[in-house]
């Protein structure tokens, strides 16, 4: 008997059949992995097992040998770690983990401030956290924060099911095994895992079961041991994603004359010092690094978003104005932020709207903006990018993620830049559309368009990049030629060991 | 294709603030007899006219993310001022009015450019700055209204066009260029931006700043305007101008669909919302409410408004 049972789950919203007759069986002792692209339907199933969306349409969740329909104390079993960091950054992590105090069995009306760190050093050590318990949350490491995020869903007492959402979506190789080793002792104790990822390889290494949802439906389940990546990729997509090939442009028949597109010298800035590069024309060039290297301070500095402390930089030959974004923008050169809820979209306007701010100079008209030139438009970059959407009048905030991605690449690309800065463009984002991206980013740098992909993946860069310039700790530690250097010397150079050889 | 243009109708974000001004409207022609009137028309239109011009100023600012409290007392202070030039500095009265107009875009700018300069919450600053600029006020008059105002202005405060109150159709033209600036230029579509996610709008190329000095130097002229119309219906410049030009705008704005938060509404919405709570004053003297009582009535009202609102978007976000 599975400890939580769903059978023929169905979930609509006006005018959506979001999730339909679905049934998983999740068993204690065992992970189980929650595959399927965006908008497949994991979170609304998620929801309805986390009982914070209380109203299936049709089916039933039996928890512990119980409806949770008649037994909604049942929940109390269901821990759920969202994706998205929801931690209180202005309270000390001790704070975080036990409120609300009453559930951790802190009550009374007094909360001893020492008896709340004492407890939390224990679950700090058990997760391997090395934040101190009275350090505020805002001023500790992002992988810090993550587990602590884990270790917060533990604090309930009650917990059988733990359901990750990406825990490892702003981590890298270490710290994955950090969180790796806290799902396995938590499987080890008799707990249920649900395991959600777009990391083929994570998903393979750590998952027992395995369920896969696609347009709300389920379409197929059983035990890791007996699925490939590629059956597991064919089953999430409902198509055969060629994803041995590699997405790195080829070389233009003979090398530019001219300058390079992007040419850096010297730039320090904030946490990062002295970084020297160039870009040159129909390349992608790779910036890889630990999470914290420097990387996406270089970028923004470059872009004008963040200050330039000492260096250079210059556009196609000419000296770039550090400082002053619009300056970048009005030159061609882009920066897509990894944030794009906080850097990308303007979440209460429409897709017409949040593509429209962007092509303004083309759609002025003699009385102001032409609504009907910037229809047309819209029409062709949601076509030509691959934009999934009801109409371009629906509120971008409720496109799924690697659609929003999407809008906003058509959105930088109708200014014809000639230099793209993606900071990791396929966060949190399913595998077929990553290849999407993968292709565009192709096409556009064989197109003579200068582009640059921040990435912690290795397995992105290695498919994408023509060089792969490494950094550590705020410094440039390599600049590789990809097709010719091996893994082992790219990690080296990330974590900031080994000679720092040139090989490019 | 008859329900699918009613349809659209609905979808209006303006069309909630639309119907409810409807039916107050009709509801107060009902139960009084006197609300039809042409002269209680022309008293609701005028006293709508100065409250609306800083009602748009302040709704473009809310869209933009921003507040300025201080809209009130400048355009007390800017009459009084201008008041000053002509009676005590004996300056040309239309000369005094383009000076008071420039001065109102300065306190504006000054506002704008603390706001950006040095990063400092709007709500914060302009509580200060209302508390300076009204300080002054007193400091000029010493609290003593400016008299005989020279007749050849009072035509715009007083004077009617084809019966409609001159400061009225002023009102409906500036509300016109403002609909044009946020729906139809680049710089409206940079409004919404910003007020949308500021960090998204920079990474865009969009020069925050500059936007957002702008739109506080328009909200002061603006208000700088009401105020110059108020002294020229009263004939005097009273340092009492504009005391009661703080929380209806904002009020009307939420009402008539502008966020606080930012990003959303726009000022025609606002001037619905205004006439709303225009037209509840109004009819709460003719009931010869105690005046007691008015800010009570008044203020439920607003409070139900934007409650049904919040309701109302609660399940349109159901459906979407």
């Amino acid at each position: 008997m599975a400890f939580l049972e769903v059978e023929g789950l169905g979930r609509d919203f006006p005018g959506v059949r979001a999730l339909d007759d679905v049934s998983l069986k999740l068993e204690l002792g065992r992970v189980h992995v929650l595959a399927g692209e965006n908008g497949a339907g994991k979170s609304t199933l998620v929801k309805l097992i986390t009982g914070s969306d209380p109203s299936p349409t049709r089916g039933r969740i039996v928890i512990d040998g119980k409806d949770v329909a008649e037994n909604p104390e049942k929940f109390r079993f269901i821990a759920y770690v969202p994706q998205e960091l929801s931690l209180f950054p202005h309270l000390s992590v001790a704070e975080n983990l036990f409120i609300p105090y009453d559930r951790a069995d802190f009550t009374g009306r007094l909360v001893s401030q020492r008896a709340l760190e004492r407890e939390a050093q224990v679950y700090l050590d058990r997760f391997a956290i090395t934040a101190k318990p009275s350090a505020l949350v805002r001023n500790i490491s992002v992988p810090d924060q993550q587990l602590l995020q884990i270790a917060r869903a533990s604090t309930n007492k009650h917990m059988k099911v733990l359901i990750l959402d990406e825990p490892t979506s702003s981590l890298t190789t270490t710290e994955v095994e950090r969180v790796f080793s806290v799902v396995k002792s938590f499987r080890d104790t008799g707990h249920a895992i649900v395991f959600i990822s777009h990391k083929m390889g994570e998903v393979l290494e750590i998952g027992d079961d395995f369920t896969v949802l696609r347009n709300g439906e389920k379409v197929a389940d059983g035990r890791i041991a007996d699925i490939t990546e590629r059956d597991l990729i064919r089953a999430m997509s409902g198509s055969e994603v060629s994803f041995e090939e590699h997405f790195r442009p080829t070389p233009p028949a003979e090398p530019p004359s001219g300058p390079p597109v992007l040419e850096v010298k010297n730039l320090s800035g904030h946490r990062f010092h002295d970084v020297s590069f160039e870009l040159r024309h129909g390349e992608i060039l790779g910036f890889a690094g630990l999470l914290g290297a420097g990387r996406s301070e270089v970028m923004q500095t470059i872009f004008g978003y963040l200050k330039a402390k000492t260096g250079t930089v210059r556009l196609r030959g000419q000296p770039h104005v550090l400082g002053d974004t619009s300056h970048s923008v009005g030159h061609g050169l882009l920066y897509l932020s990894e944030e794009r809820k906080l850097h990308g979209i303007l979440p209460q306007l429409s897709v017409r709207e949040n593509i429209g701010v962007s092509i303004l100079k083309q759609t002025m008209a003699r009385f102001g903006i032409s609504s009907s030139k910037e229809r047309a438009l819209v029409k062709q970059i949601i076509a030509a990018y691959d934009i999934k959407t009801a109409s371009m009048e629906k509120k971008i905030f409720f496109l799924s993620g690697g659609n929003q991605q999407k809008a906003i690449i058509g959105r930088a690309m109708a200014t014809s830049p000639s230099v793209l800065i993606f900071d990791e463009p396929t966060k949190g984002i399913d595998v077929r559309t990553k290849a999407e991206i993968y292709k565009i980013m192709k096409r556009l740098a064989e197109s003579g368009v200068g582009i640059i992909l921040i990435s912690s993946e290795m397995d992105e860069l290695r498919k994408c990049a023509s060089r792969i310039v490494t950094m550590y700790a705020g410094r440039q530690t390599g600049s590789f030629d990809n097709a010719t250097t091996s893994n082992e010397t790219l990690i080296g150079a990330i974590f900031g060991s080994g000679s720092h050889s040139n090989a490019a | 294709m008859q329900r699918k243009n009613l349809s659209f109708l609905l979808a209006n974000p303006l069309a909630g603030v639309f119907v409810a001004l409807l039916i107050i409207f009709v509801l107060s022609a009902l139960l009084s007899p006197y609300f039809l009137t042409s002269y209680n028309m022309s008293v609701i239109a005028r006293s709508l006219a100065f409250v609306g011009l800083v009602t748009v100023g302040q709704s473009m600012l809310l869209i933009l993310g921003e507040l300025d409290l201080s809209l009130g007392v400048i355009g007390g202070l800017c009459g009084v001022v201008a008041g000053m030039l002509m009676m005590t500095v004996g300056v040309n009265p239309w000369v005094a009015i383009v000076l008071g107009l420039a001065f109102g875009g300065v306190l504006g700018f000054f506002n704008g450019i603390m706001v950006t300069q040095l990063g400092l919450h709007s709500l914060v600053l302009t509580i200060g700055t209302a508390g300076i600029y009204g300080g002054i006020n007193l400091v000029l008059t010493k609290g003593v209204a400016i008299t005989n105002i020279p007749k050849q202005i009072q035509f715009l405060g007083r004077g009617d066009i084809v019966g409609i109150p001159v400061p009225f159709i002023i009102m409906i033209v500036v509300l016109a260029i403002a609909a044009f600036v946020t729906l139809k230029t680049p710089f409206g579509r940079y409004l919404y931006a910003i007020g949308n996610n500021p960090a998204a709008a920079a990474m865009l190329g969009i020069k925050v700043n500059r936007v957002r000095v702008l739109t506080f130097t328009a909200a002061g002229m603006l208000a700088a305007l009401a105020g110059l119309l108020m002294v020229s219906r009263l004939g005097t410049a009273q340092p009492s101008i504009g005391d009661t030009w703080v929380l209806p705008p904002i009020a009307a704005s939420v009402i008539g669909g502008v966020a606080t938060t930012g990003g959303v509404g726009t000022p025609v919405g606002a001037i619905l919302g205004a006439a709303i709570i225009g037209i509840i004053e109004n009819i709460i003297v003719l009931f010869g409410v105690s005046p007691y009582w008015q800010g009570v009535v008044s203020g439920t009202i607003v409070v139900l408004a934007i409650s049904f609102d919040a309701i109302s978007r609660r399940y349109m976000r159901r459906d979407a």
